[in-house]
């Protein structure tokens, strides 16, 4: 059975080059499809990913209860103070906890494209560095503490105007300069960092916005959230960071997937039909070369996983022209959405579920086709003209 | 048009061909009234939007970080500003924290800013008369089943009443007109009515500013103008004009090009499709064609029939998509969760069915021209002979 399956589907490959614009169809189709499909979604992969990068399970944030984000957030000094003193908070070299005050605010940006938007403006503490180890200074030189200065994002740099190391970003109060730039791999490249006691002053609040703390182990988690929740002076919630960012990667992302799934599956819809034509085309133009094998003992099974197995070559081969299309237009490349500064990404994950999306149209489109082959008799085929 | 019978016939010879061609020329299409009646919205919404308006907020957006009452008569003293209108807001739900609203409230020169709102010169005198009244959209009034005469109740936890008190309670003074792309309707309070309930500390101030020109050129220089002008004080301010302010690619991405390239993705497809579909046709029955040249049918007839051929699925496809996806986009709100609203829907404009159709055009033409190519150069005596 499997060398009759080998051997007919080896002729049908044979003879594909004779049909080679008719199966290109379903290349193309598949190529399209897929290709839109993975361009939309490596918004949605990037911007996932780049959340997913600044979640790291061994770190927790707080914020105040019924807080949806950091900006809704508000942390007094002396909660603060109570919280940064919580067992299950990693200590430094220096004996200090590692954990950092943290403040966010809009502020106003020009795009390189001349549009208007927002980034954040962060605040990170003495211990903002040590907390976070993938950050790493790549130009110029760390803010200084005490001092109105501001080190931009490699992200925010490529993305919008006047981030330059010497150029001002105008705040309350007055215009700071940029002394460095940074790398992070994630959300936090698109943004602004200074110093959170000194923004503190100069914006007029006196209340953070978030601490992130560096838990003494994974599993320190439910000892640090519960000396925070019992304590009845402090009304917050701890949440893992991974979790955190994953939940705002998805509410920042859910909209696009949904789009992107929706235009991707009225495309195969499209695609479907046009694999469904193809293959029909293919088994009626065949039809007497199926007939001789099946007058020589073939077998009608072997007829028909035939016709499916030259399909799903085919969508495969055209999913994986359109992947790479969407990959070489796509990864790698900076991007905006809204306030979100993030490269797009076209991962093997993405290309897989373009391939299994290929697949279905394929077994969709040649089932059909290949049934009709294998039951078409023998006699009437060989005597159609 | 006596040719049609034949056309027909060519076409129903093979009937799984021609309607799998033809649904994939409807998905495509379907594809294509979506992405590019997207765009005529967004087109309209930007055509929409006042050249002489310009939105004034706090710089440094925090949400509910607001902006002194006063800057509004300070922006009236630019040159160039005809009126600055201010408005509060009160985001707030209505008995359940599911059932948002958002109240916005207006100053008493909102008349001289929104004029292009259907709301009556006694409608504006009851608003500014009634200090506890509210203006209610047709839209709104139909979600929460709201009537002229009727009490409206608004819970907001964020702003809270000089005596510690949420609860706000308005008299629905009329049901007025929505605006075509404020597709969520709106509320319009009195500015007056909401700040004197306020704490001492949190009157007199505002959210945001709708500044008017008198002379649209100058629109942008004056939006940069108050920027500039606010520029290192404690009241830093962000001005936008409404042109820039409704242009879908302030989001940062250039959604109607995305939109654009979609389409021409769908329409690749179709293309792939349709002249592969014709130039097999061509293939299975060109002694046919050497036949209907034999008994005298000149070559652009025999063209034109081809084009027919490859004409008739394409633009009944494009007939079909483009409708589908009129259905389909008057389906979406259905669609969305209620706290979502609704969202701008896709338009199926004059302009959206000629580039379909034009698109049916290019389609038919470029997959006919090479089958009628090979047609025209055939030697009849090879075709006849089947060789």
């Amino acid at each position: 059975m499997l060398r009759q399956i080998w051997i007919v589907s080896a002729l049908n490959f044979k003879s594909l080059t004779s049909r080679f614009w008719q199966s290109m169809v379903i290349v193309v189709g598949l190529g399209a499809t897929i290709g839109v499909l993975l361009s939309m979604m490596s918004v949605t992969a990037g911007m996932r990913q780049a959340y997913a990068n600044s979640g790291d399970p061994g770190r927790a944030i707080v914020v105040s209860q019924g807080a949806d984000s950091e900006g809704q957030s508000s942390i007094t000094r002396t909660d603060a103070d109570v919280i940064m003193d919580a067992p299950g908070i990693k200590k430094d070299t220096d004996g200090r906890p590692l954990a950092d005050r943290a403040l966010n605010m809009g502020v106003p940006v020009l795009r390189n494209n001349g549009t208007k938007g927002y980034t954040t403006l962060r605040g990170f503490g003495p211990k903002g560095v040590a907390l976070r180890p993938e950050f790493h200074l790549v130009a110029g030189r760390m803010f200084q503490f005490g001092k109105r200065e501001l080190i931009v994002g490699v992200g925010a740099q490529a993305t919008f105007q006047h981030m330059k190391i010497g150029d001002h970003v105008i705040l309350p109060n007055g215009e700071w300069p940029i002394v460095g730039s940074y790398h992070t791999g994630d959300i936090l490249e698109g943004q602004l960092i200074g110093d959170t006691e000194t923004m503190l002053t100069a914006l007029n609040r006196t209340a953070y916005n978030s601490i992130l703390v560096r838990l003494t182990a994974q599993d320190a988690l439910a000892t640090f959230r519960k000396a925070i929740t019992t304590n009845p002076a402090l009304q917050m919630t701890v949440t893992r960071h991974s979790d955190w960012y994953a939940r705002v990667g998805d509410q920042a992302s859910g909209l696009l997937a949904v789009l992107a799934y929706v235009v991707g599956a009225v495309m195969a819809i499209g695609a479907l039909f046009g694999c469904l034509n193809t293959m029909y085309a293919a088994v009626s133009t065949r039809g007497r070369e199926i007939a001789t094998l099946r007058a020589l003992g073939y077998g009608a099974f072997p007829v028909a996983v035939s016709v499916i197995l030259e399909g799903v070559a085919l969508a495969v081969t055209g999913a994986l022209i359109g992947a790479a299309i969407a990959w070489a237009m796509n990864d790698g490349h900076q991007s905006v959405w809204g306030q979100n500064i993030f490269v797009l990404r076209v991962p093997p994950s993405l290309v897989l579920m373009g391939v299994s999306w290929a697949l279905a149209v394929a077994l969709a489109g040649g089932l059909l086709p290949s049934i009709r082959a294998a039951r078409r008799p023998v006699v009437d085929a060989l005597r159609a003209t | 048009m006596k040719y049609l019978p034949l056309v027909w016939a060519a076409i129903m010879r093979k009937p799984a061909r021609a309607i799998l061609t033809l649904l994939s020329v409807m998905i495509a299409f379907t594809l294509f009234g979506l992405t590019i009646g997207m765009n005529a919205t967004f087109e309209a919404v930007q055509e929409a939007a006042k050249d002489n308006r310009i939105y004034t907020i706090p710089r440094f957006a925090g949400g509910m970080t607001p902006l002194p009452l006063a800057a509004a008569r300070q922006i009236e003293r630019i040159p160039g500003v005809s009126v600055a209108g201010y408005q509060n807001f009160i985001p707030g739900y209505i008995t359940d924290p599911k059932n948002r609203v958002f109240l916005q409230m207006y100053g008493d020169n909102a008349r001289k800013v929104f004029t292009e709102y259907p709301i009556t010169p006694a409608q504006w005198d009851m608003l500014h008369n009634e200090r506890d009244g509210v203006l209610v959209s047709q839209y709104q009034a139909d979600k929460w089943h709201l009537k002229t005469g009727d009490r409206l109740t608004v819970i907001s936890p964020l702003v809270k009443k000089a005596d510690g008190s949420t609860t706000w309670t308005f008299k629905i003074l009329a049901i007025v007109g929505d605006m075509a792309y404020n597709t969520n309707g709106y509320i319009w309070g009195n500015y007056d009515y909401q700040d004197k309930a306020l704490p001492l500390a949190k009157q007199s101030q505002v959210m945001n500013l709708q500044v008017q020109t008198s002379d649209a050129s100058r629109t942008a220089d004056i939006a940069q103008q108050i920027d500039e002008s606010f520029a290192n004080s404690p009241n830093t301010t962000q001005s936008i004009t409404e042109k820039a302010a409704f242009d879908v690619s302030n989001s940062g991405v250039d959604i109607a090009k995305v939109d654009r390239e979609i389409a021409l993705a769908g329409m690749f497809m179709v293309l792939f499709l349709t002249a592969n579909g014709i130039a097999q046709a061509v293939r299975e029955r060109f002694a046919e064609f050497a036949t209907l040249k034999t008994i005298g049918f000149s070559d652009a007839g025999v063209v034109g029939l081809v084009f027919a051929e490859a004409a008739l699925p394409c633009f009944l496809g494009a007939l079909l998509g483009v409708g589908l996806s009129v259905g389909l986009s008057g389906m979406i709100p259905h669609l969305m969760p209620p706290s979502m609203g609704t969202p701008p829907l896709p338009r199926v404009t004059v302009m959206v069915a000629v580039w379909a159709g034009l698109c049916a055009l290019f389609v038919a033409l470029a997959s006919s021209a090479l089958p009628a190519l090979r047609l025209k150069q055939m030697d009849i005596a090879t075709a006849l002979s089947g060789r």
